[in-house]
């Protein structure tokens, strides 16, 4: 037999000459082949559980309750972290993409939840979800992460980014809750300034800002990170607009009705109100983010900082002495609509379980322990963050005097402002794009408030037209 | 062994190849040629020509990269950005003027800095290569850890209101810091742009500087020209072409470029800031979810278009003038 030759098949020189490139185009197709094939799969098996976030302060508290679950069940649950939040949704869309997703995910409730959700990429719980286990989370949040009539009408819109998801539907249970509009200010510089206890009234939050300012004149500012600009409108003028007129003519300001929205007189007065802020901002505040914010209280280059629940957790982390810390919602003007305002929480974050789980089962059975009362009060101690169940009477007792004296500041009902309630905005709105213009009012004195207001009706009724 | 090489040659006298022969031999070159071409071909089939098929595709439809489904929209997309949505046209169009500038400040100011600066370091005798390479840093060193450190260097307690009030310029400090101010964000970001492409721009004329006859400047300068009448007359339209090239370069980062705007202001404050490239990537993932990543993509596509044009026009220009 010649070289070439094989037992039925005759390799001629012609034939031969090809062999290089189809060896190489061979490889090239094994190699696109094991590229886009299944990669290995993020989710774990029977006994370990993959769960991502994109929260790094919930790293070490997912870890440290897990180790319980793991000597209860046998299961070990594996916590990554992927972050800013923005990367993270993009590292859930590549993975959905390449069919490698872990069994479980965080999420920001009534978001994420319901995008992923629609999508495909999460299982529904409604049926794992009973009255039990819904007993265990606050009055006020049960329903979050579950497709109400409200979340399916809105689904039901052209170019919905939570088209798909049908009534009754749940995606997620929550884990942490709170809310917006909690002022940080630092107790010895208060103090400094003769200030012992927090203000009750915009007026006296006011009198407080001017004689820190006058103490402190290089540092006693307030900040907020308004590199995002909707802080400023959603966690500061918000709540004081809430406060000040009341639950009905706080959703008429995003209304279209011109004697009632923001380009009426009293959305007017709201922005004038909101203005008296502007002597007080910490120079530069417009150019920081909200982790650079923060970071400007820690520094003391602020005296106030504005945040939500979920701020403690950032500043213990950096530092700050939770001591020195005296927190307080942003407070209604005295002649308000609402005369004792408070903040209702709601869920900020929830746990999914993803469609593509081999351990579904492991996976509800984890959900169901962090809703225990005494698991969800550790992973708040350790977390520094709000826990969605109810802790009691003193829940000081369970997560600490910071994180229980902000949890006995949740009130209900119509005196309370909740940030969650989204409902009156229409479907597209877009919140940097109105706040961005209440900037150019305050901090950035570009246009006066009957301007700036007149501005914002224009862009909210651009989202309407296209409800 | 040479004698033995040239002994094995083809004889003078040997036949030529038959054609059966000669076309076996051909197709042994092209089975090579391909195999050798085969890699770069899928790689640019695969990462080239599919990735920009799928995004021309997206820019006709509507998604937000998780939805089973696009939904098509033919053209909408661009009628959306330019004029027809509210919600986008107007942001899209600050951009556009706000790009406009940079545009037109970046690549003036790049030959501005750098042309004289490379004939200044051309003409130095000492410390040649050390001076090169001072100059060089800005590109060395740029990436996101340098845009941070511009940004503690411009905070309202930075180093430049520093140091102008030290020099007695307190004047001209920027009480809100030099990117909290909507007056000179924008020129602050041109400036830290130009200052991240002087050092390629710099090199690029030094390059150019070598190459020019020694003869050429010294003839014009027993003319009696001086230096200044040198470098105008006889340098400067000399390197014209590779003005063209600094040019054509600014000219492409401004319109493309944004990540010294998304890192230092994310085109704030407000929108003071915004440019059309931070605005696509904004589109595509810092929208919420919402399904814009077809706006995005299309908003990829008119700069891809803006930059053709400009391209075209640009060197039609320069050819003209050399």
């Amino acid at each position: 037999m010649r070289p070439g030759q094989r037992l039925g098949t005759v390799m001629t020189p012609h034939t031969r000459a090809w062999r290089p490139a189809l060896a190489a185009l061979l490889a090239l197709t094994l190699g696109a082949a094991a590229c886009s094939g299944d990669a290995e799969d993020s989710a774990g098996d029977s006994k370990t559980l993959t769960m991502w976030t994109f929260k790094q302060s919930h790293v070490k508290a997912l870890q440290k309750v897990a180790e319980g679950f793991q000597k209860e069940t046998g299961i070990t649950v594996k916590v990554e972290a992927y972050g800013p939040d923005d990367a993270y949704v993009t590292k859930v869309q590549a993975a959905a993409q390449t069919r490698n997703l872990p069994d479980l995910f965080e999420v920001h409730t009534t978001g994420e939840d319901f995008t992923f959700g629609a999508a495909g990429l999460l299982t529904d719980l409604a049926k794992d979800v009973d009255d039990a286990w819904l007993n265990s989370y606050l009055p006020q949040v049960r329903k979050d992460g579950s497709v109400t009539d409200e979340y399916y009408q809105k689904s039901l819109a052209q170019d919905a980014k939570t088209k798909g998801i049908q009534l009754g539907q749940r995606y997620s249970v929550p884990l942490t809750v709170g809310t917006f509009g909690i002022v940080y200010a630092n107790k010895q510089r208060l103090a400094d300034a003769g200030v012992t206890s927090a203000p009750t009234t915009w007026e006296q939050f006011i009198e407080v800002l001017a004689k820190v300012k006058a103490k402190h004149p290089d540092n006693g500012g307030v900040t907020v990170g308004l590199k995002a600009p909707t802080t400023g409108l959603e966690w500061f003028l918000q709540p004081m607009a809430y406060g000040l007129l009341g639950p009905e003519k706080f959703r008429a300001l995003w209304g279209k009705d011109k004697a009632s929205n923001f380009s009426s007189p009293t959305g007017v007065q709201v922005l004038e109100t909101y203005g008296q802020v502007t002597p007080y901002w910490t120079p530069g505040t417009q150019s920081l983010d909200i982790d650079a914010a923060d970071l400007s209280f820690v520094q003391g280059k602020s005296t106030f900082d504005i945040g939500g629940t979920f701020t403690l957790a950032f500043l213990a982390q950096n530092g700050f002495d939770a001591a020195n810390v005296l927190t307080f919602p942003v407070p209604a003007p005295a002649n308000g609509a609402v005369k004792d305002l408070s903040l209702a929480p709601f869920t900020l974050t929830g746990m999914s379980v993803s469609a593509t789980t081999k351990n579904r089962a492991g996976a509800i059975q984890w959900l169901k322990y962090l809703a225990k009362a005494d698991v969800s009060a550790t992973f708040a101690k350790e977390a520094l963050d709000v826990p969605p169940t109810d802790l009691g009477a003193d829940p000081s007792a369970a997560v600490g005097p910071a994180l229980g004296a902000m949890i006995k500041a949740f009130g209900s009902g119509p005196n309370a402002y909740n940030p969650g309630d989204t409902s009156y905005r229409p479907n597209a709105y877009d919140g940097p794009t109105v706040a961005s213009v209440l900037m150019d009012y305050s901090p950035l004195q570009k246009r006066p408030a009957a301007d700036a207001a007149a501005e914002m009706t224009k862009q909210i009724d651009a989202f309407w037209t296209k409800q | 062994m040479a004698v033995e090489t040239i002994a094995k040659g083809p004889s003078p006298t040997r036949r030529a190849p038959s054609p059966r022969r000669r076309r076996r031999y051909r197709r042994s070159d092209i089975a090579w040629g391909a195999a050798f071409v085969a890699p770069a071909v899928v790689l640019f089939a695969v990462m080239g020509a599919y990735t920009i098929g799928y995004g021309f595709s997206l820019s006709f439809a509507t998604w937000n990269g998780f939805a089973p489904t696009w939904r098509w929209v033919g053209l909408q997309n661009y009628a959306d950005l330019l004029w027809a949505d509210p919600r986008y046209s107007p942001r899209v169009q600050g951009a556009a003027r706000n790009t406009l500038w940079v545009m037109v400040a970046v690549p003036l100011l790049t030959v501005a800095v750098s042309f004289p600066l490379a004939v200044l370091l051309n003409s130095v005798r000492r410390l040649k290569g050390l001076l090169r390479s001072v100059y060089f840093l800005p590109q060395v060193t740029s990436g996101i850890a340098v845009y941070f450190a511009w940004m503690y260097v411009l905070q309202p307690d930075g180093a430049i209101n520093l140091l102008l009030r030290s020099v007695g310029l307190g004047s001209l400090q920027q009480p809100q810091g030099f990117l909290g101010n909507p007056s000179t964000a924008l020129p602050t970001l041109i400036v830290i742009t130009v200052w991240s492409s002087v050092p390629i721009a710099m090199m690029l004329y030094l390059a150019g500087l070598q190459t020019i006859d020694p003869n050429l400047v010294e003839a014009a300068r027993v003319d009696g020209a001086g230096s200044w009448h040198a470098t105008r007359h006889i340098v400067w339209p000399l390197l014209r072409p590779i003005t063209a090239i600094v040019v054509l370069l600014a000219v492409r980062d401004s319109l493309q470029g944004f990540q010294t705007f998304l890192v230092m202001t994310n085109g704030g404050p407000g929108n003071h800031t915004n440019v059309l490239g931070l605005e696509t990537y904004k589109l595509a993932f810092l929208s919420q979810l919402d399904p814009t990543l077809g706006l995005s993509s299309a908003l990829g596509w008119l700069l891809f278009l803006a930059a053709l044009i400009l391209a075209v026009v640009n060197l039609r220009a320069m050819r003209r003038l050399t």
